[in-house]
C-alpha cells in the first residue's frame, strides 16, 4: 500500500514537470529525456504518450516491479524557455546528487515561482525586434518609428485578448489586424521612403517560431503526430495572421 | 566600401536587438540575453554578407542558421543553459516575412483585384515564387539550428548510458 502511494506521488511529480516543459515549449524528444532522467533518479523506469493536449504516463518501480498509470491535461501553451533551462539544469543535479521526491518536488516549486519579465519591458524589447525586422527589410527611421508603434500596440492587443481568454487564433486575427491598420497608415500617407517595409514587419512578432521549428524538431525525431499538430497550429497561426493583415489592407484599399 | 561595411553592420546590430526582443517574449533566462544578441548579429552578419555577394537567400539562410545550431553547442556547455534557450531566438530575425507579405498580396490581387488574364498569369508566378522561397528558408533554418541540437543528442545520451 505504502508503494503503491509513492508511486503515484511520483507520477504526479513526473507528469506535472513534463506538462510544464510541454507548455514552456519544449520539443517532445526533451520532455522524454528530462522524464527518464528524474525517473532514473528515484529508481523508476517511465514510459509516456506525451500529445500536445493530453499526457500518459506509466511509471514502474525498478525493484518490486510494481506500476501506476496516470492521464493529465495539459493547461494553455505559454512558452517559457526559463523554465526550460532551470529544469534541465535540476535534472542533471538531481542525477548528480541523488535527489529525494521532496526535494525534487520542492525544487519544481520554486522553478514553478519564478517571475516572467514585467508586460512592459516585453512590449518594449517586441517592439524594438518589430523596428528591428523593419531595418532589416530596408526600412529608414521613419518606418522603423511606424513599426516600432504597431508593434507595440498589436502585442498589447494580443497581451490583452490573451487575458480575456479570448480563442487564441482570434487574439492572433485581433493582433494582427490591430499592426497592419497601423502600418497601413504608413503606406496610405506615404511616409518615409519604404512604407511597404513596415506594413510587411509589423506582424512578424507573431510569426510561430517555436511552434514551427519544434514541429520540424519533433519530424526529424520521428515524433511524428507532435511535428505534425504543432505545424498545423503553426498554419492556422500563419492563416489568422494573413486574415489580419488582408483585412487592414481592404480597410485602406492598397495593392 | 567603408560605407557598404557599416551598412552591413548596422543592419546585423538590427538583426541582434530583433533577437533579443523576441528571446525577452520567450523569457530567456537574464544571463542568455548577452548570447543571443551576439548570435543574433553573428547570424545576420553572414546572412547579409552573403546576400551582398549575390549568394541564394535560402542558401545563405541555411548557412546563417548552421552558424547558430552549430555555436550554441560549445556555447551551451559554456554558459549552462540547453542550446534551445539561445538558438531559436537568434534564427527568428531570419524568419522570411517579407515573401509571406509578398505572397499574401499576390494572392489578395489574383482573387480579388484583377481580371485581366496576362497580369493574372504574373500574380500567380509571384504566388508560386515567394511562397516557396518562403516554404524553403524556413525548413533551411529549422534544419540549420536543429541537426546540430539532433547530432549533440546523441552524445548526451552516449554519455547517460555509460554511467
Amino acid at each position: 500500500m505504502k508503494t503503491e502511494n509513492r508511486l503515484e506521488q511520483i507520477a504526479d511529480l513526473l507528469l506535472e514537470i513534463a506538462s510544464i516543459l510541454m507548455v514552456s515549449g519544449a520539443n517532445t524528444n526533451r520532455v522524454d529525456v528530462n522524464i527518464d532522467r528524474f525517473a532514473s533518479v528515484l529508481h523508476c523506469e517511465s514510459y509516456s504518450l506525451i500529445s500536445q493536449k493530453t499526457m500518459i504516463l506509466t511509471v514502474i518501480d525498478t525493484e518490486t516491479k510494481e506500476n501506476y498509470t496516470k492521464v493529465k491535461n495539459l493547461p494553455s501553451h505559454k512558452i517559457n524557455f526559463t523554465i526550460i533551462s532551470a529544469i534541465s539544469k535540476a535534472s542533471w543535479n538531481a542525477l548528480d546528487e541523488d535527489w529525494s521526491l521532496s526535494k525534487i518536488s520542492q525544487e519544481i516549486e520554486t522553478i514553478k515561482a519564478q517571475k516572467r519579465y514585467s508586460r512592459l519591458v516585453v512590449l518594449l524589447a517586441v517592439s524594438f525586434s518589430g523596428a528591428g525586422f523593419c531595418k532589416i527589410f530596408g526600412g529608414d527611421y521613419y518606418n522603423l518609428a511606424l513599426a516600432f508603434v504597431s508593434t507595440f500596440f498589436g502585442l498589447l492587443m494580443l497581451q490583452t485578448a490573451h487575458k480575456r481568454e479570448f480563442n487564441t487564433y482570434i487574439s492572433v486575427f485581433l493582433a494582427s489586424l490591430t499592426a497592419s491598420l497601423l502600418a497601413s497608415l504608413g503606406v496610405y500617407f506615404n511616409l518615409g521612403t519604404q512604407p511597404e517595409a513596415t506594413l510587411a514587419t509589423s506582424i512578424l512578432f507573431l510569426v510561430p517560431g517555436v511552434a514551427l521549428i519544434n514541429s520540424f524538431t519533433d519530424l526529424l525525431d520521428k515524433n511524428v503526430l507532435n511535428g505534425m499538430v504543432r505545424f498545423s497550429n503553426g498554419i492556422m497561426t500563419v492563416l489568422a495572421i494573413a486574415l489580419g493583415l488582408f483585412v487592414a489592407m481592404l480597410i485602406f484599399q492598397l495593392k | 566600401m567603408i560605407a557598404t561595411i557599416l551598412e552591413l553592420l548596422e543592419v546585423s546590430v538590427w538583426a541582434g536587438i530583433a533577437a533579443v526582443g523576441f528571446g525577452i517574449l520567450f523569457n530567456i533566462p537574464k544571463k542568455a540575453i548577452l548570447t543571443v544578441f551576439f548570435l543574433g548579429f553573428g547570424a545576420g552578419l553572414i546572412k547579409f554578407v552573403l546576400l551582398h555577394f549575390e549568394v541564394n537567400i535560402v542558401l545563405a539562410s541555411l548557412i546563417a542558421a548552421s552558424f547558430v545550431g552549430v555555436l550554441s553547442l560549445p556555447l551551451a556547455h559554456g554558459i549552462h543553459q540547453p542550446p534551445v534557450v539561445f538558438s531559436i531566438p537568434a534564427v527568428i530575425p531570419m524568419i522570411p516575412g517579407f515573401y509571406a507579405y509578398e505572397t499574401v498580396l499576390s494572392i489578395m490581387s489574383f482573387t480579388f483585384s484583377e481580371k485581366n488574364d496576362s497580369k493574372r498569369l504574373i500574380f500567380m508566378e509571384d504566388i508560386f515564387s515567394n511562397g516557396f522561397t518562403m516554404l524553403f528558408i524556413l525548413i533551411s533554418l529549422t534544419i540549420g539550428v536543429s541537426l546540430p541540437l539532433l547530432l549533440l543528442r546523441k552524445h548526451t545520451v552516449k554519455r547517460v548510458d555509460l554511467r
